[in-house]
């Protein structure tokens, strides 16, 4: 590395135009000629050395001498932009990206509907896509918390509380009291949260009639800056319902731990009965809603307006709960991947050859006769894995594999050579780390989003897809946090399974006994002292996340992961 | 995703089927608006959609407003020969849909009053026979002066004004309107799958709104308002490596001049067109979009400008890194002059040549798939409230001019953008106003050369100059209709 690469800030310029001094003109000058010549030498030496003619130089590569020199020989060419803090100077090959301010949304979406209609399915489901799209946000659950607090109480004082379905009545004045103070409670730890920096607070909860409603909307009136959208959740089909009340009977729920599966459910359709008695669907002409029947397949919008509104409600409508699968695999093992090279568009290797010819197989007799559609990106590995599959194939530009800019082709070793800074940059935070001239983490989540509203869609499903593409998608179906994102193991020949389920997807993976190398690179322990030397694709993951094999699914009842 | 991933046999995407939109509402609230903003925006999706407007056939047919009878335009009894007129104006309006539909369109946006419950129930049950789907799309406004300013801004230069002393013609329209609505019926009925929108976008209502294309609709028009406003485009500054995508290089000291000259420039050309408007510019905000790439956000850096001598108040300018605005990925092409192309990927050259926007080079991006990544760009386009500069990548800057001209998508690799241009676009009810200023001839103009070889450019970013496109929709000064 040159002495300094970076450039001394320069002083603002008071200068209505800026002026270069002849110095920097001539360096300049010299860098563009050093480019224009060196672009002529390996055009002319092709000609005589390559046979191939289909491999034109790489001008532009990271390990090569010309970009680094060219960034030093113009550092200090930076002319001051007038600005108290003028740009940081172009060295090194990648950067941090920054999160999109989203600071001015803050809403409180307040769930109404009768038990067993699916509003916590609906109210996690939104939250994974919200989150997804990088908004904070958070369901405040009503019956978690009169569950924690039941079973606080219970430890503290030894006293139980009957919840069974007489509490739920409306005639019942003390706990229809006690009821309301829960909900007031929960209201109040969603506004707290929202103004500590949420953007959207999702009231899980039946708010069943006009004068709940009216209250919430009283008391979010109180603060500035935030508005109340209500999503109701109506269900006339009664498959649909008895599956719900199936599901909560059989889901563990704490409500239910001393009775029989046939008591659970008579107490758990009295407890419906008692809220029928006093429910009134969404009339007041003022309120801001949506109504969504039979989960997405009609959807009613009302004064929805705004843009994360918009995006909510176009989510909404369309979401289905069809049963169906989506199949997960990257593309055979490819020749880079055998030599360690990152990108490129290189074709499978032998062995990835013999995993697409074994793929056909494993998918047919797991999905017998349902339809499927495959999914690929442009790329040939996974065209040529999805070759011998007897299903209907798409391409999609968006399922592209991460661009690694000026480090496409080649290896972590060499970038880490030629670029340790950066390398250690990367490691430290990798989902916001934007590769020179490519993509970040961030930037494919960004170009995913269109594919997420697709797969919702759409029923049975096959990608063949990218290491770090499918771990953007499945990070969204299991909700895993960011900084965790780039680290999900997303092994070569392995099909991952996920059924959508009420709370999650289930999972299961498939892999087939064909070797491959391990494309993993694990979290380092301490970013700063990331090794040097040792092959990365080699190493053993120490510290990779513990990935949920088919745990999503479950209902939380005291929300104390949250 | 919304841009077509394939096309059926029958030529109708999204498996939506046929649609018919039948616009319902008084004058002047914004329907021709809503409808044009529509149909190019489906057209740019994909789907094959055309506006039917009443206003636009009787004017073909019987001429001006100052040419038809009296009472042609109050709703209530009528003449006969006036009934007669009417009668044969929507008749071959109806004609002009069937013709559409015929001819393997899927969308169709009738864009007339439709203000009685039995008129919209007589064409929904014609078109409803043949299977063709029904949307009521209905815009009503109650902010008086939403309809004010929208009878002076557009109705007044609409063609049955075009000679007219504009007070008159206010007070013409005006009457128009008052006539009609003691005679308007909401849309109450909900026979029809209906959505309502009250003051151009500020709230909507939706019923029994089905599929994925409905629902785009609905979310496209959640999003769109007919607020003034002025978009501008300005491409990004001379780089120091011009002909890489990869290298993502920074400004060139040219380029440093080239944006602080665009500042300059921006500020000055707009405050005149306000001015011009009667619109104080310290009053209205502008909003700066730029791609994550160097060349195109440190273009923008001499906004963020606080100097003593420089008083433009920073707070009145925000500007928005957007990543899905970088400019078209030449792929394998990267770095290569047409030559090294055409001698290295002769088949692939050829290819290119004849169709450049839909052929794809190898890891490169098609002008098609730009656009697919530009959509969701483009609804935040329709949605921003300020005025707007694009400092952005020709091949980006073409993609979204065409959108907002209602250009084939198949002309968008022929657009000339050129460096140094600043493009004014102004959006209104009947298409688009836009004019290019020209501002900058140092180096890194396209059209000269400036210092900077044919060789060292991108030429895939810059294809249509080299070419010399000849379409030029920045370089005319008229309204351009889609």
């Amino acid at each position: 590395m040159s002495p300094d690469p970076q450039p001394q800030p320069q002083p603002p310029s008071t200068h209505a135009s800026p002026r270069l001094s002849p110095h920097d003109l001539a360096r300049v000058d010299g860098a563009l000629k050093h480019m224009s010549i060196s672009l002529k030498e390996p055009d002319a030496g092709a000609e005589v050395e390559s046979p191939l003619p289909s491999a034109p130089p790489a001008v532009f590569g990271a390990g090569g001498p010309m970009l680094k020199q060219f960034d030093q020989s113009t550092a200090g060419s930076r002319i001051a932009s007038q600005t108290v803090t003028p740009p940081r100077s172009v060295v090194g090959i990648g950067g941090k990206v920054a999160k999109p301010d989203y600071s001015e949304a803050k809403i409180v979406l307040a769930m109404v509907g009768l038990p067993a209609r699916g509003k916590s399915y609906l109210s996690n489901k939104l939250m994974r896509y919200l989150k997804w799209l990088e908004y904070d946000v958070k369901v405040f659950n009503v019956g978690q918390l009169r569950r924690s607090r039941a079973r606080q109480k219970a430890q503290l004082t030894g006293q139980r509380e009957d919840h069974t379905a007489s509490y739920f009545s409306h005639n019942n004045e003390q706990a229809t009291r006690l009821r309301e103070k829960l909900s007031e409670d929960s209201l109040d730890m969603l506004i707290q949260w929202l103004k500590e920096g949420g953007n959207v607070g999702i009231h899980d909860a039946t708010n069943s009639t006009h004068s709940r409603r009216q209250k919430i909307m009283e008391r979010v009136s109180r603060e500035k800056g935030m508005s109340v959208v209500f999503l109701e959740s109506v269900c006339d089909d009664p498959a649909l319902i008895a599956a719900n009340v199936a599901l909560k009977v059989s889901s563990g729920d704490p409500d239910y731990k001393d009775m029989s599966r046939e008591e659970a459910k008579a107490d758990f359709l009295r407890r419906i009965r008692e809220y029928e008695n006093v429910y009134e669907t969404i009339t007041e002409p003022h309120l801001s809603y949506f109504r969504i029947k039979n989960v997405g397949a009609e959807v009613t919008l009302c004064h929805i307006h705004g843009y994360l509104q918009s995006r909510i409600a176009f989510y909404l409508m369309n979401l289905h709960l069809k049963p169906r699968s989506i199949f997960f695999s990257r593309h055979g093992e490819s020749q880079y991947n055998v030599e360690g090279k990152i990108g490129g568009d290189s074709s499978l290797s032998e062995r990835g050859m013999r995993y697409a010819r074994a793929l056909p197989a494993l998918i047919t007799d797991n999905i017998g006769d349902a339809e499927l559609t495959v999914w690929t990106s442009t790329l040939q590995r996974t065209i040529q894995t999805a070759q011998d599959l007897p299903y209907n194939k798409l391409t999609w530009k968006s399922l592209d594999e991460l661009d690694a800019g000026v480090c496409d082709g080649m290896t972590y070793e060499e970038i880490e050579q030629a670029y340790p800074e950066d390398f250690a940059n990367r490691d430290e935070d990798k989902f916001n780390y934007r590769y020179r001239g490519g993509e970040s983490y961030r930037d494919v989540v960004v170009r995913l989003e269109p594919v997420i509203m697709e797969l919702e869609r759409q029923e049975n499903i096959l990608i063949i897809g990218h290491q770090a593409i499918l771990r953007c998608l499945y990070a969204y179906f299991h909700n895993l946090p960011q900084a965790d994102l780039p680290y999900i193991k997303i092994p070569l020949h392995t099909v991952i399974k996920l059924t959508p389920k009420a709370y999650g997807c289930d999972e299961e993976r498939y892999t087939l006994p064909i070797g491959a190398v391990d494309t993993h690179r694990p979290k380092p322990k301490s970013a700063k002292a990331s090794g040097a030397g040792t092959p990365a694709h080699a190493k053993v993951a120490p510290m990779s996340p513990v990935v949920p094999l088919a745990s999503s699914t479950g209902r939380e009842y005291y929300a104390e992961n949250a | 995703m919304v841009a077509p991933l394939y096309t059926t046999a029958s030529g109708l995407l999204f498996h939506a089927g046929k649609i018919l939109v039948l616009t319902v509402g008084l004058p002047a609230r914004g329907k021709t608006h809503i409808s044009r903003a529509l149909e190019r925006y489906l057209r740019w999706t994909g789907v094959k959609t055309t506006v039917i407007s009443l206003g636009d056939y009787r004017r073909k047919v019987l001429g001006g407003a100052q040419k038809v009878p009296p009472d042609y335009f109050t709703l209530g009894p009528k003449s006969p020969e006036t009934l007669a007129l009417r009668q044969k104006v929507s008749d071959g309006c109806e004609q002009l849909i069937w013709d559409f539909f015929d001819s393997g369109g899927q969308v169709v946006i009738y864009d007339a009053n439709n203000g009685t419950r039995e008129r919209r129930q007589t064409i929904a049950e014609k078109f409803d026979k043949a299977g063709i789907h029904i949307v009521m799309l209905e815009s009503l406004c109650d902010n008086e002066e939403l309809i004010m300013a929208n009878i002076r801004s557009v109705k007044i230069s609409s063609p049955d004004y075009r000679t007219w002393d504009p007070e008159k013609a206010v007070a013409d329209y005006y009457s128009r309107i008052k006539n009609n609505e003691a005679h308007y019926e909401p849309v109450e009925e909900t026979t029809w799958p209906y959505i309502r929108i009250m003051n151009v976008g500020e709230k909507i209502m939706v019923n029994n709104i089905r599929g994925y294309l409905q629902s785009r609709v609905v979310f496209f028009l959640m999003n769109i308002h007919n607020n003034f406003r002025t978009i501008y485009f300005a491409r990004s500054g001379q780089s120091l490596i011009e002909h890489s995508y990869k290298a993502d290089s920074d400004l060139s000291p040219a380029g440093w001049e080239y944006a602080a000259r665009l500042k300059e420039f921006v500020l000055d050309r707009r405050a005149k067109s306000l001015q011009q408007r009667g619109i104080d510019p310290t009053t209205r905000r502008l909003a700066v979009w730029t791609s994550a790439r160097r060349r195109s956000h440190h273009t923008a850096w001499p906004f963020l400008n606080i100097t003593a001598d420089d008083p433009e108040p920073p707070a009145r300018v925000k500007i928005v890194e957007r990543p899905q605005m970088s400019e078209i990925n030449p792929g394998v092409w990267d770095g290569l002059s047409p030559d090294q192309v055409k001698k290295y990927y002769p088949d692939e050259w050829e290819r290119f040549v004849k169709d450049p926007y839909a052929y794809r080079a190898p890891r490169a991006e098609s002008y098609h798939d730009l656009c697919v990544r530009l959509e969701p760009t483009l609804v935040e386009l329709e949605r921003e409230r300020e005025d707007l500069l694009i400092i952005g990548h020709a091949s980006v800057i073409r993609c979204i001019l065409a959108y907002l001209i209602g250009l084939p998508v198949s002309e968008i690799p022929a657009i000339e953008v050129a460096r140094g241009d600043l493009i004014e676009v102004v959006p209104t009810s009947y298409g688009v106003y836009s004019q290019a200023y020209h501002f900058w001839d140092g180096p890194g103009r396209s059209d000269n050369g400036g210092g900077v070889g044919k060789d060292e450019k991108n030429f895939y970013e810059n294809y249509a100059e080299d070419t010399q496109g000849k379409r030029r929709p920045e370089g005319s000064s008229n309204t351009v209709t889609a």
